[in-house]
């Protein structure tokens, strides 16, 4: 009778394995690392809403600008130049994957890994710049007056140009105290940008840091927020992407927990654009730039689209 | 007795042919592989840290592990997949580990640099240093199959349970999908 | 030396991938000191080659098992030779890859387009079949290491009465074809998931299959071979071919003198006893029967085609896609379900849910057609079965039954001629 208590053993071993194995039965994952917390925001800081989206088909788009009332795209081996709402007015094939680009009255500037190409403000391209050495990765442009500042990532500098192509000199951010500690750049995420002051920043990620410079290379100030919250800046490098507004406070984007931001000027977090969950699950930060009237144009890779934020109107 | 070896005779010739037809036709539609051996793999990219791999092998300490693609990784301070988040002290202590066997390994280099190796004695694939470093990180921490600790089962207990059907049979000369493997020339935008 | 052949083989690709992995996508950070950066480590698993060992090692073990069962007549030879099998394929390469669990990857080599078999599993499949044909279960008797272990912890077996051993003996036919449908259908390897002794033999498993084990080995103590006997689907298959073995075991050299020695011997009740009855049997009522028996199995083929294919739905439900798609439509409310692994991952997948249930429904009518031929085989298996009770053989000795003798020559030792 022992045996036919076997059996049954047996029998039910089988049949308690199969049930336990169906789809709503299994048991919770012992090791859950949820990093939910950290995507969702209290809903009054969400000052900004989605307004329109263009999308471009399934283009490889790189880098987004906005100035002469023109939004100014680099996708891979093409500059685009489309209206405000949406309509493509000029379209110029580039000779090699381009990085980043930036505009001005003065003409448009894009840069590709290791050199930066002039072209006028219809799409014409005025000259191609000195190439630097292999090691370069330019991830960022912004426009002072008659200057040109440049990010060289693969090198950690910040290169200065005169709108004429002539390279004026480069800084690499190196301090003697203690306390800073160069550009330190873990991937190629690398912006900086001009305030409507005429200042300059420089983002430097490793340090999760903002970092005023002179034009020469003296460092002024800065700030730097360290952390998981809402209000700071967490990963081994963000934020990846930068703009200014128009009141001198910077639009952030983060890559890893893909969120848009903005800081005050000294730091603090003023609102949030787009929290982690209006993004999908990947994590790459999107490219950014930002309207004179302060709308916020956000490239985003994952869905191949330029996402418009704009001010929620409170009624 | 001529009739009894005659079915014998021709019972054996027919199950024969049964086996010759049904050998001949996987041969014939090459799906035979005479020089490989088949392993299964992980797909990092598809694999979302469900903690399975480390409840469903049926080795005990599981036969994946973290792998660190060095070439990815920041090398940074607030490492995304070492600490737990909401840390205030960043050093090795254990309350602020996410690891929970104590399995990854933090070294200064210098400033502001550490490394961040596992040790695969103590690797238990639980997968929230992946998870961790994904959200957070460059996401080079990620979850491999080690064939030197592989049992090569017919059919991989974990592969039958993952729910995004990120383990697959692969050949043994592509047995590690590891990441950082660029084939094509370095662009360094996004993608 | 094909293995080493093979390993070098192997390098040139094994080293241009490390290269290939020191290719840096972005700068490194920058390191003052020497710092050397590692590489990631790719550990190699055992040698191709070592697999053709295996089935070079089949070979022998089989040759020898014949030899020992058919020429030589020793029981000691086959003891060790079983042990042997239970140290290498079982302890040593830990029971996988097996010729019962062959049958799955044959199926599905058949049947998947994209499934590409390894040679090696093929040929444990293959290898013991044709060994049947010629010299009978052989590879049950000293090659399989699931049967060594069975064998060696036979203590004290009972008798298992004939009707219910027969009853049974339907179970592996079920097993094979339900084996062969899951496997063919690509949803799973159910010989894997419910082998009772590879637990045992990595000594390492889940919990479920260890208890199962220990279940087996208590049961094998008294019921000899319980999973050779009763379950073992590639036992089915070797029973159909051993029946027609050119040769095969036989219990006595020269002539059986009716002692019934072997009888206590067989701890299976493989020996076939000779009719009681001496008189001539009633050709006309025989021939009678024999032919409505006949005429029943396509009946019972049908029947059982058409249970199978009213049993496709249930039996799709093992396939996870079927599973998931079944669940999400009927219960949609599962959706907002956070905890739910699976769900939540099918959901996070941008996969939608009408896609899903076209490709569960491209597999429930794979399994429609599996359904209906799994039930026309089991139909036709039921029908032979009974059959068999009917014909009539005339037999006047004791003699090993081709079929259900797995050649452990246990009743060798004991005939006297």
């Amino acid at each position: 009778m022992v045996l036919l208590l076997l059996a049954g053993v047996i029998v039910g071993l089988v049949v308690i394995d199969l049930r336990n194995s169906r789809l709503d039965k299994r048991p919770d994952n012992p090791y859950e690392y949820s990093v939910d917390q950290f995507k969702s925001v209290d809903p009054a800081l969400i000052r900004y809403e989605e307004t329109i989206d263009f999308t471009f088909g399934d283009l490889d788009l790189r880098g987004i600008a906005f100035a002469n009332n023109r939004l100014y795209l680099v996708e891979d081996f093409y500059l685009v130049i489309v209206s405000p709402e949406g309509k493509k007015l000029v379209k110029t094939e580039l000779p090699e994957s381009p990085i980043c680009v930036t505009a001005s009255s003065k003409g448009i500037f894009i840069g590709y890994k290791n050199h930066i190409s002039q072209y006028t403000t219809d799409g014409m391209l005025v000259k191609n710049w000195e190439p630097l050495n292999d090691s370069a990765v330019i991830t960022s442009l912004a426009l002072a007056d008659s200057l040109l500042f440049a990010a060289d990532a693969g090198n950690r500098k910040v290169l200065k140009y005169r709108t004429d192509g002539t390279f004026s000199g480069s800084f690499n951010g190196k301090r003697d105290s203690a306390d800073l500690h160069g550009f330190i750049i873990p991937s190629p995420y690398f912006e900086l940008a001009v305030n409507p002051y005429g200042e300059l920043w420089v983002v430097n990620p490793g340090m999760h840091a903002f970092e005023n410079y002179s034009f020469d290379g003296t460092l002024r100030e800065y700030w730097d927020k360290t952390g998981m919250t809402i209000d700071a800046f967490s990963g081994c490098c963000n934020p990846a992407q930068m703009a200014v507004m128009p009141d001198g406070s910077f639009v952030t984007a983060e890559k890893g927990m893909v969120r848009i931001k903005i800081h005050k000027a000294s730091g603090e977090l003023e609102s949030v654009v787009a929290p982690a969950e209006m993004f999908g699950g990947g994590t790459y930060a999107p490219d950014l730039a930002v309207s004179p009237s302060g709308d916020i144009y956000a490239l985003d890779y994952e869905k191949k689209m330029i996402r418009v934020f704009q001010l929620i109107k409170t009624k | 007795m001529k009739r009894k070896t005659f079915i014998n005779n021709s019972g054996r010739l027919i199950l024969m042919g049964g086996l010759v037809y049904l050998t001949g036709s996987i041969i014939l539609k090459r799906k035979v592989s005479a020089s490989g051996k088949y392993v299964w793999q992980i797909d990092p990219f598809k694999c979302t840290q469900c903690g399975r791999c480390a409840t469903q092998c049926v080795r005990d300490l599981s036969a994946v592990k973290c792998v660190h693609a060095y070439q990815l990784c920041g090398y940074c301070d607030l490492c995304g997949g070492y600490f737990k988040p909401n840390t205030h002290k960043l050093n090795t202590g254990a309350e602020s580990q996410l690891c929970p066997t104590g399995a990854l390994k933090r070294k200064y280099v210098e400033e502001p640099f550490f490394e961040y190796t596992i040790d695969e004695k103590l690797c238990n694939a639980c997968g929230k240093c992946v998870k961790g470093c994904g959200s957070f990180g460059n996401g080079s921490l990620h979850l491999q199959i080690r064939h030197n600790l592989c049992q090569n089962c017919n059919e991989c207990s974990i592969a039958r349970l993952c729910p995004s059907n990120a383990i697959s049979r692969v050949p043994i000369e592509a047995a590690y999908q590891i990441k950082g493997d660029f084939k094509k020339p370095v662009i360094t935008a996004p993608k | 030396m094909k293995w080493i052949k093979i390993i070098l083989f192997l390098m040139p690709f094994m080293m241009a991938f490390s290269g290939l992995q020191a290719q840096q996508r972005f700068p490194k950070p920058e390191f003052h000191n020497n710092y050397v950066q590692p590489t990631p480590t790719t550990p190699e698993p055992r040698g191709v080659g070592m697999e053709f060992m295996d089935v070079l090692v089949l070979l022998v073990v089989l040759s020898l098992t014949s030899w020992f069962a058919i020429k030589k007549r020793s029981r000691n030879g086959i003891l060790l030779l079983t042990v042997f099998s239970a140290i290498y394929f079982g302890f040593y390469r830990n029971g996988c890859i097996c010729s019962i669990g062959s049958i799955q990857n044959v199926a599905l080599a058949f049947a998947d387009p994209k499934y590409v078999i390894s040679l090696y599993a093929l040929l444990f499949f293959l290898i013991p079949l044709i060994f049947s044909l010629f010299f009978g279960r052989v590879f049950c008797g000293a090659a399989c290491p699931l049967g060594a272990i069975q064998d060696l912890f036979i203590y004290k077996p009972i008798t298992i009465p004939a009707w219910l051993r027969k009853t049974l003996g339907f179970i592996p036919y079920l097993y094979l074809g339900l084996a062969v449908l899951y496997a063919a259908t690509g949803t799973e390897f159910i010989i894997c998931r419910y082998d009772p002794f590879i637990g045992i033999y990595r000594m390492n498993g889940p919990h479920l299959m260890i208890y199962l084990g220990i279940a087996f080995l208590l049961m094998g103590l008294f019921v000899a071979r319980p999973y050779c006997r009763f379950f073992c689907p590639y036992g089915a298959i070797l029973n159909v071919f051993s029946r027609f073995s050119r040769r095969h075991l036989s219990v006595y050299q020269t002539k059986c003198i009716q002692c019934k020695l072997c009888t206590t011997a067989c701890p299976f009740e493989a020996i076939d006893f000779p009719d009681e009855d001496k008189s001539k049997p009633d050709n006309r009522s025989n021939t009678r029967k024999f032919i409505l028996y006949l005429g029943l199995i396509p009946l019972m083929m049908v029947a059982g085609a058409w249970i199978g294919s009213k049993s496709d739905v249930f039996l799709s439900r093992a396939h996870p896609d079927v599973y998931l798609a079944e669940l999400l439509v009927s219960h949609p409310e599962l959706k907002s379900d956070s905890k739910n692994i699976d769900i939540q991952t099918f959901l996070a997948s941008g996969k939608s849910l009408d896609t899903l249930v076209a490709e569960a429904q491209v597999i429930r009518d794979k399994f429609h057609t599996g359904s209906w031929i799994l039930g026309a085989f089991l139909g036709l298996v039921i029908g032979l079965m009974a059959i068999n009770q009917v014909i009539f053989r005339r037999k006047d000795e004791y003699q090993a039954n081709k079929g259900t003798c797995v050649s452990c020559a246990r009743c060798l030792d004991y005939c006297p001629v």
